[in-house]
């Protein structure tokens, strides 16, 4: 413990050198900006930053987008609560209690209890990742392609059951992002694979290409298509934050603790974000919180759940992504690609091989929670204020910043192809209803489910039972079992209580 | 009470052929991701590769990803077509947690033309950067999308359109350093005149 926080220390010195704690600063007020915009998500705000980040060293690029994951998911409780319009998907149950206590007069309260709950869920998750990060990946050095392998399958299991939507649409959208991962060059056997004679096209489908194509371009193109049709905002004027006594926080205890410690798993289970994360706690407090029949009137446990949650997320998404290599959200795989193009691998022995660097980061995220909620406490008007940018102006920058991102990645223009051909796949693919998440991570993790399979594979000569008889992988196994069981059991007992 | 212009035997048949209509709909891209799965899984059978004794070969993979979704595409298509029209169908955790929250909102108005304008933009930004090169396509990029955007404040459009080109110029070609392409000539004359004004060698 002495030596934990020893590290941290020194990593919260390395926090307060000019360049990283100018890249923490920025990165914290444009993830609240990112936060606020509707046109901008979470995911394409970090990935479209991305390109600024190539001449940087490492630790600063990775604190930059930490900084704008972690503030990305309060800045859009701004206006959810006082203009009924969610800046981000994570901040739609925001629109049930928040807006409804807002309109009963009390938005500044309202905005009190999202930062209570940001700083109270966002401190405390950062407190389990940096307990957890080094026993997992002390734990994981143990792992072979089994264990890998059934990590993997679990996370794309569980960003299925555990989203919106059709689970057979979830599905085909997972089935999709695996085969874009099939692309290029095979690693066992040197085949090329749907490349059509294309030598870029043999070095694989960057993933970056085709998160910045399906989140960015087909979310501009269907904004578009609606005329950026957005809400007029109202008067900011009255905009400021009333913090709830320690006697209220108190009074929801419960909340804060089953919301923060859910939402911390959530993060931890590679596939599921923050978007789920809020959902999923706002819909557990309705259910089984002590006012659930209260839940969607205005009251603070409903603002308090989605929140803490959703920051609450950012430090669980981060220890697979450190402790094993494996990104747990959107985000986190941009940041992971971050590393990759520094030359780091992310995975069991970089907190063995880049200690200081990991510390920083944890202590960055520590900084940038407490960074986060003063800006939104002080500076909540002139943040909300950038609504009144026209939208077609910030769609039109988005949209270079996108063809930026794709043109840099390996300089060459078939990459702008590819991402403008999966921004069409993105478009349809909100159009139809088919989630876009399980295609970015079936893109993301394929290579690494094949490479795992194939591995095991060969290792145990085509012996499929193994992933069954070896303990961590079968437990695993059967975790993956049950989230894809899930959803049907869950359907069943919503029928059968609507028939009873 | 006045009758109706169409015969009482003929409405059956109408609603029975809407319904039809909608189930077609349903299924139609199930059926589209269905044909590019068997094309793909085609292709994946003429992977050029040396068999190995007793091992996968890198056919594998693709197959069984493919396989996976024509079925879940299959299923799709049976129940699209077989079941009644208020099956529900089965949906993630999030979803059904907070379904009864969902507030039904009016479908926004959609302009169709201007995203055909949108993407016939981006796909001619695509085809003339190389040609016209990352300065002057972006420019024009930035000036359209706007007007396309019914955004109408002409000296915004334009100040904003041009302050954002040098901005980029001198954030990727100066400060990150990104290799973006200059175009030929002689439009690469113009990128590089707001090279020189960067001060970018």
């Amino acid at each position: 413990m002495i030596e934990i926080l020893t590290q941290l220390g020194a990593g919260l010195a390395n926090c307060f050198t000019p360049a990283t704690f100018a890249m923490l600063a920025a990165g914290i007020v444009v993830g609240l900006l990112v936060g606020v915009l509707p046109g901008l998500t979470l995911v394409m705000g970090v990935i479209l930053v991305l390109p600024f980040t190539y001449k940087m060293d490492v630790t600063a690029s990775v604190v930059l987008l930490t900084a704008m994951y972690i503030s990305g998911t309060y800045g859009g409780a701004f206006t959810s609560i006082l203009f009924r319009i969610p800046g981000e998907p994570i901040h739609v149950p925001l629109l049930w209690d928040g807006y409804a206590m807002a309109r009963r007069g009390q938005p500044a309260k309202a905005l009190g209890w999202t930062l209570v709950a940001a700083l109270g869920g966002g401190l405390l998750s950062a407190v389990i990742m940096v307990l957890l990060t080094q026993p997992m990946a002390t734990f994981a050095l143990r792992f072979s392609s089994p264990e890998y392998f059934a990590i993997v399958l679990f996370g794309l299991a569980s960003v299925i059951a555990l989203g919106r939507g059709s689970l057979a649409n979830a599905l085909i959208s997972l089935f999709l992002g695996l085969m874009i991962g099939t692309v290029g060059v095979d690693a066992i056997y040197g085949s090329h694979r749907y490349t059509f004679g294309m030598p870029l096209l043999a070095d694989g489908i960057e993933f970056l290409v085709v998160m910045v194509g399906a989140y960015g371009v087909g979310e501009v193109l269907l904004r578009l298509e609606r005329g950026f049709a957005s809400k007029p905002i109202g008067k900011v004027e009255n905009a400021r934050t009333e913090l709830p006594s320690m006697k209220e926080i108190g009074a929801l205890k419960g909340t804060f603790l089953r919301s923060t410690i859910l939402g911390n798993i959530i993060g931890i289970v590679p596939g599921a974000g923050a978007t789920i994360a809020s959902f999923v706690c706002y819909g557990i407090e309705s259910q089984y919180g002590r006012r659930k029949k209260e839940m969607g009137s205005g009251v603070p446990e409903g603002i308090v759940a989605p929140q803490a949650a959703a920051t609450a997320s950012v430090g669980g998404a981060l220890v697979p992504l450190l402790a094993l290599g494996i990104p747990g959200s959107g985000a986190t795989a941009v940041i992971l690609g971050a590393f990759m193009l520094h030359g780091v691998q992310p995975g069991p022995q970089v907190l063995l091989s880049s200690g200081p660097m990991v510390y920083t980061i944890f202590a960055s995220v520590f900084l940038g929670i407490l960074l986060m909620c003063l800006l939104g406490f002080f500076a909540i008007r002139p943040l909300v204020k950038i609504l009144d940018f026209p939208e077609a102006v910030v769609s039109a920058f988005v949209m270079i910043l996108c063809f930026v991102g794709a043109l840099s990645i390996r300089n060459n223009v078939t990459d702008l192809w590819l991402m403008i051909g999966f921004g069409g796949v993105g478009y349809a693919f909100e159009k139809l209803k088919f989630p876009i998440a399980p295609l970015v991570l079936g893109a993301i993790l394929g290579p690494l489910a094949e490479e795992s399979f194939m591995n095991s594979m060969i290792s145990f000569s085509n012996d499929w039972t193994v992933f069954f008889t070896r303990p961590i992988s079968a437990l695993v196994m059967m975790l993956t079992a049950i989230a894809l069981v899930l959803p049907a059991i869950n359907q069943m007992r919503a029928r059968r209580g609507a028939r009873a | 009470m006045p009758s109706s212009p169409i015969p009482a035997s003929l409405v059956p048949k109408r609603s029975l052929k809407l319904m039809d209509t909608n189930k077609l709909k349903k299924a139609g891209p199930y059926a589209v991701v269905l044909v590019v799965t068997a094309a793909l899984y085609g292709l994946a059978g003429q992977i050029d590769y040396t068999p190995r004794h007793a091992q996968l070969g890198p056919d594998f993979w693709p197959k069984l990803c493919l396989a996976l979704a024509a079925l879940t595409c299959l299923y799709e298509i049976g129940r699209a077509l077989l079941r009644k029209e208020d099956a529900a169908e089965v949906s993630g955790i999030a979803e059904a947690l907070d379904h009864d929250q969902i507030e039904a909102e009016a479908p926004p108005k959609e302009y169709p033309a201007l995203l055909a304008a949108g993407a016939g933009l981006t796909l001619a930004y695509a085809v003339l950067v190389s040609v016209l090169g990352f300065v002057l396509a972006t420019f024009g990029y930035l000036v359209a999308f706007m007007y396309f955007g019914r955004y109408r404040n002409h000296l915004v459009i334009w100040i904003a359109s041009l302050a954002g080109t040098f901005a980029f110029a001198a954030v990727f070609l100066k400060l990150v350093y990104v290799s973006l392409p200059r175009g030929e000539e002689p439009f690469a004359q113009v990128t590089q005149l707001v090279m020189n004004l960067l001060g970018v060698r």
